[in-house]
């Protein structure tokens, strides 16, 4: 224990000599938290639209009027013709170019039915979808209106069934902030950060100046050299955690529902996977270059975009779905949403504490006999 | 009594014989030099030696141990210096010194001793504060000497400790290992300094993983190297090596500084025979042609040609 | 400035490069592992959403009502509720991520000329997804509405009529693949790593050996070490580049629209403008772990978050908007975007790649200050 305790105070003092890395290591995850919960945002509502006005009557302004008064879209320009909407669009200037067919109001008081055209850019195929889904809305309440005009005329001011409504409650997250989506799983990411990617370079970091061999040809056990070196680490993660919650809580204003205590001890074996991996990577690479290298490309970047973290798992292709389950950081985004928006604990999450619990044991303990027997 | 001794110890790396069939005996409380070009195969057996390798087949019992079955055991009995500085240069003297203590499992009354007298022995007193980075190399290097051996441990392995270190902070280095075999510590140090070599009780000598020579410098010097060698100061060094290399009476040259050293072969009777190859070369000036003993050196490169051949 | 004296250090730093032979199979081959990976796995098409149904009216209209919901791709019903106290669970277990609850007295109240309201309650954590659920299943209750009140009326004689046939056309991504959208920002993101990241490793690597002092010594001028030094990596991240589009094609039907010449020299003057970040993070970094958290934080981070790879800049709050200008990544993907996907030319993009150089330009000059600064010391 001593010698364990020897080893931590040793990795403090190192810390301590090196105020840029140490103030790195607390400021980034305030700058990463202020970059994703500002703008790491899949919300779509400012977009850039166009008129192409053939019709220019009182009808077709006011029709214009309900895209500006929706709240959802910055009018910029009104085309004269054709081939400057085209050539909007090919700049990517606006992600809309709306048609207004000549005789749009006309036909509108004759009944007839008007083509409406809206040009998209679709390249960002999320963002045009979710723009086409405002469009058809508001389309669909003014004809809605209209409808109701021709009704009238025809004498049908009572319809012959009930129409039905749908109320869309959201839960844990009624304003749909992707930002409610994001903020609480950066504490997983930062975790990760923090833990696999700092521990691994600080093993190979010791290799490299050859303190690690002056350390083996000690009595040290493996076992005591291996914990000694990581937990200042974990230290590291739980201020980090920690220090995201609450600004979670004061910069938007996003409580943790659940128990803190849950969340911390979920933490605390997703910690156990990540130090296992990046123990992993400090075995398999000679370098510091490596180990960072590995550590992102192999390990960290995978583990982001296949653990729900930004994209949902749903969509995935099945065989993806199925690797996703081999990724502990899946688990403990389940856990830290649940937690943090929906306030449940772990009579609901238990599968996923447990399953975290155990990967983390077996890849440290992997982890851990690989790099023992590298030592010897 | 022998506080190391070696059984055909051997390291293979893949297709690449390290250390091959290696055998030799140290006596406690000597210093044993440890002999070698550069890839020779040293690094590899002392490595083996502290357990930090496994040999591929062979043993060796240091201490009391086997570097097999009980390297536990021998870690703790055992100093050990790398020829790089393994210290932590983001660390403090006191630091450095406490946390090597610390994982040898000192503490109190006895770590502050020790660390008293590493602090005398590197004359780092009044500068226990100071960044190991900022410190000169010769003091470095005591430095970590007196913290490879802060447990006191009855063996110490040196990897080539003055590398890199000026001529007389070396000077006092060696001093340091004087006083540690002084005190019954068996010091096994690997060199190529063959001065220093000079310093050591038992030597041994390793080429290409092959132990080629061992016993003191006395015995190296006339065990093998029988044929009486002469040193000749004279102009156009050159011309009169390659004169000697065809010579019948000459088994090899070598250049040292503005000398050149003959080792004579069989045929050999007296000097005059030198000054009748002379005489060969007709514009030379003869400074001087004197029988000498043998440095290491002699020995040395004699013996890594013979090997070579 | 003498090309022998580059040629003479990218050759050396192409012999590192190869000679470290796991670093430079890392470099090749996991990017192009990451977008194998990343194409499949990004994806925010909203699809088979898992639906539970509460159905308490359980008539032939209130299944024709919401079997008129599943028949869009974008759900399929995973579980049917029987109880009240099912909901809860329902959705806090995550065994489905939204419900649909039919009231008792649906279909009654509907042919009996009441307006009825159905429950439909989503899972808001992705709020991204659930806005793209809201918003259909608001349209689908519309249509389902319009079709039976048409239907009835039709049969009594009145003839239906729609006021709008409103026909979006997407141009450059038919079906919405957002696969399509992330390939080139993906291209961008491992330049940065390859270019901004290991560049300023490798430079502070030989810092911290020492080796600098020697290169120092010699008559070669910083700017020759530069080049020289940042040359080897330039190749890599353009074949990196090349690998990327190979496989974005085969794999994800990702073909560059426009000019591959243009698309070749835009690339370089953005690893140019990268390379230039990497040494500007090695001159104020003295350690590899500093350098590869500064780099990180400074350049791979905005490079996902700030440069529109993934999250729409107009959404952004327009602080944040001003800060996107940090990071040259933002102007990159709009040059790729406008050539792979949009296929126009430099007319379309040319104040871009003036801000790239202006990056660049701006970059070098503070990094050879602070390096002769340092000199002087």
């Amino acid at each position: 224990m001593k010698i364990i305790l020897n080893i931590i105070k040793k990795e403090f003092s190192q810390f301590k000599r090196d105020p840029k890395m140490f103030g790195i290591v607390l400021i980034a995850p305030v700058v990463q938290l202020l970059f994703l919960g500002y703008a790491a945002t899949m919300d779509v509502n400012n977009v850039h639209i166009l008129f192409l006005d053939q019709d220019k009557t009182e009808t077709s302004r006011n029709f214009i009027e309900r895209f500006e008064s929706s709240g959802f879209f910055s009018i910029d320009y009104y085309a004269e013709n054709y081939d400057e909407l085209t050539e909007q669009i090919n700049k990517a200037n606006v992600l809309v170019g709306f048609v207004i067919p000549k005789d749009f109001s006309k036909n509108i008081n004759k009944n007839v039915t008007v083509k409406l055209q809206a040009i998209f850019d679709g390249s960002d195929g999320n963002t045009a979808s979710i723009a086409a889904g405002y469009i058809t809305k508001i389309i669909s309440e003014y004809s809605q209106n209209i409808v109701m005009d021709y009704r009238e005329k025809k004498g049908l001011k009572v319809l012959p069934v009930g129409q039905i409504s749908t109320e869309v409650r959201t839960w844990y997250n009624p304003y749909l902030k992707t930002r409610y989506f994001m903020v609480p799983a950066i504490v997983g990411l930062l975790l990760s950060i923090i833990t696999l990617i700092l521990t691994s370079l600080a093993v190979v970091k010791e290799k490299e100046i050859g303190t690690l061999e002056q350390i083996i040809v000690t009595p040290i056990k493996p076992f005591q050299l291996i914990i000694g070196k990581l937990v200042p680490f974990i230290i590291l993660g739980f201020i980090s955690v920690i220090l995201v919650i609450t600004m979670m809580n004061i910069l938007f204003g996003i409580p943790v529902r659940g128990s803190i205590i849950f969340l911390l001890f979920a933490s605390f074996f997703y910690i156990l996977s990540t130090l296992g991996l990046g123990l992993f990577v400090s075995t398999i690479s000679k370098t510091q270059q490596q180990a960072m290298m590995i550590a992102i490309f192999g390990i960290m970047m995978p583990m982001v975009y296949l653990s729900g973290f930004a994209f949902p798992l749903e969509n995935m292709p099945q065989i993806l779905q199925y690797v996703s389950y081999l990724i502990p950081l899946r688990y403990f985004i389940t856990i830290i949403r649940g937690v943090v928006l929906k306030g449940i604990g772990f009579t609901d999450l238990w599968q996923e504490t447990t399953i975290l619990f155990l990967m983390g044991i077996l890849i440290l303990l992997f982890s851990s006999l690989r790099f023992r027997k590298k030592l010897d | 009594m022998f506080s190391i001794e070696v059984n055909n110890l051997n390291k293979t790396f893949g297709k690449f014989v390290a250390v091959n069939n290696i055998s030799f005996k140290v006596k406690a409380g000597e210093i044993f030099g440890f002999l070698g070009a550069n890839g020779a195969g040293k690094s590899t057996t002392i490595k083996m030696l502290c357990g930090l390798l496994e040999p591929t087949s062979g043993d060796a019992i240091v201490g009391d141990y086997s570097i097999k079955s009980q390297s536990d055991l021998v870690k703790k009995n055992i100093g050990y210096m790398s020829q790089r500085f393994s210290l932590y240069n983001d660390l403090t003297v006191k630091e450095n010194i406490r946390f090597f203590g610390g994982v040898y499992g000192l503490e109190g009354k006895e770590l502050n001793q020790r660390m008293e007298w590493i602090l005398k022995t590197a004359n780092l007193i009044g500068k226990e504060n100071l960044l190991t980075t900022s410190l000169p190399g010769g003091i470095k290097q005591r430095l970590a000497l007196g913290t490879a051996v802060i447990h006191k441990p009855k063996i110490v392995f040196l990897d080539e400790p003055t590398s890199g270190v000026d001529p007389i902070s070396r000077r006092s280095f060696w001093d340091l290992i004087n006083e540690l075999s002084a005190e019954g510590i068996t010091v096994l140090v690997t060199t190529h300094y063959l001065e220093e070599a000079e310093y050591c009780g038992n030597i041994i000598l390793i080429n290409a993983g092959n132990l080629i020579a061992e016993g003191n410098s006395k015995v190296l010097k006339t065990k093998y190297l029988q044929n009486p060698i002469y040193e000749i100061q004279c102009s156009n060094i050159v011309d009169v090596m390659e004169l000697f290399d065809k010579s019948e009476i000459v088994d090899e040259t070598s250049i040292f500084g503005n000398s050149i050293h003959i080792i004579t072969n069989n045929n050999f009777v007296n000097e005059n025979q030198i000054y009748a190859e002379l005489k060969k070369l007709p514009n030379i000036q003869i400074n001087k042609v004197e029988k000498i003993v043998p440095t290491l050196e002699d020995v040395f490169i004699h013996l890594l040609e013979k090997d070579k051949k | 400035m003498s090309i022998n004296r580059i040629l003479a250090i990218a050759k050396k730093e192409f012999k590192h490069l190869f000679r470290d032979f796991r670093m430079l199979s890392i470099l090749l081959l996991f990017p192009v592992f990451l977008l194998i990976v990343f194409g499949y796995a990004v994806n925010f098409d909203v699809r088979n959403i898992k639906l539970a149904v509460y159905d308490q009216n359980n008539t032939e209209l209130s299944r024709e009502f919401y079997n008129s919901l599943i028949s869009s791709d974008y759900f399929q019903i995973s579980h049917f509720i029987k109880s009240d106290s099912e909901v809860k669970v329902v959705l806090d277990e995550k065994i489905a991520q939204c419900i649909l609850i039919v009231p008792k007295d649906f279909s009654q109240k509907f042919y009996s000329k009441e307006n009825v309201k159905v429950q439909f309650l989503t899972d808001g954590v992705d709020g991204n997804t659930a806005t793209i659920i809201q918003n259909y299943v608001n349209a689908a209750t519309a249509s389902f509405n319009s079709q039976k009140t048409n239907h009835i009326l039709e049969q009594k004689g009145v003839k239906s009529y729609i006021p709008f046939d409103f026909q979006p056309i997407f141009w450059f991504n038919k079906d919405l693949l957002t696969t399509r959208f992330l390939i080139p920002g993906l291209i961008a993101m491992i330049l940065v790593i390859v270019a901004v990241v290991s560049v300023s490793l490798s430079l502070v690597r030989e810092k911290e050996r020492g080796t600098i002092e020697q290169i120092n010594v010699s008559p070669i001028k910083i700017l020759e070490l530069l080049l020289g030094k940042t040359f080897p990596y330039i190749v890599v991240a353009l074949s990196n580049a090349i690998f990327i589009l190979i496989v974005g094609y085969l794999l994800f039907d990702v073909e560059v629209k426009g000019n591959l010449f243009l698309l070749a020299f835009t690339t370089i003057i953005f690893l140019f403008t990268s390379t230039s970040i990497g040494i500007f993070i090695s001159t104020i970094s003295d350690s590899q772990q500093i350098a590869f958290t500064i780099s990180t934080m400074v350049s791979l981070l905005p490079s996902v978050i700030l440069s529109g790879f993934i999250f729409p800049i107009e959404s952004m709050p327009t602080l944040i908007q001003i800060l996107t200008n940090i990071t040259p990544a933002k102007f990159f993907i709009k040059i790729l975007r406008a050539i792979i996907l949009r296929g126009v030319g430099i007319e379309a993009i040319w104040d871009q790649i003036i801000y790239l150089l202006l990056f660049a330009g701006i970059l070098l000059m503070f990094a050879s200050k602070i390096y002769l600064k340092k000199e002087n010391i």
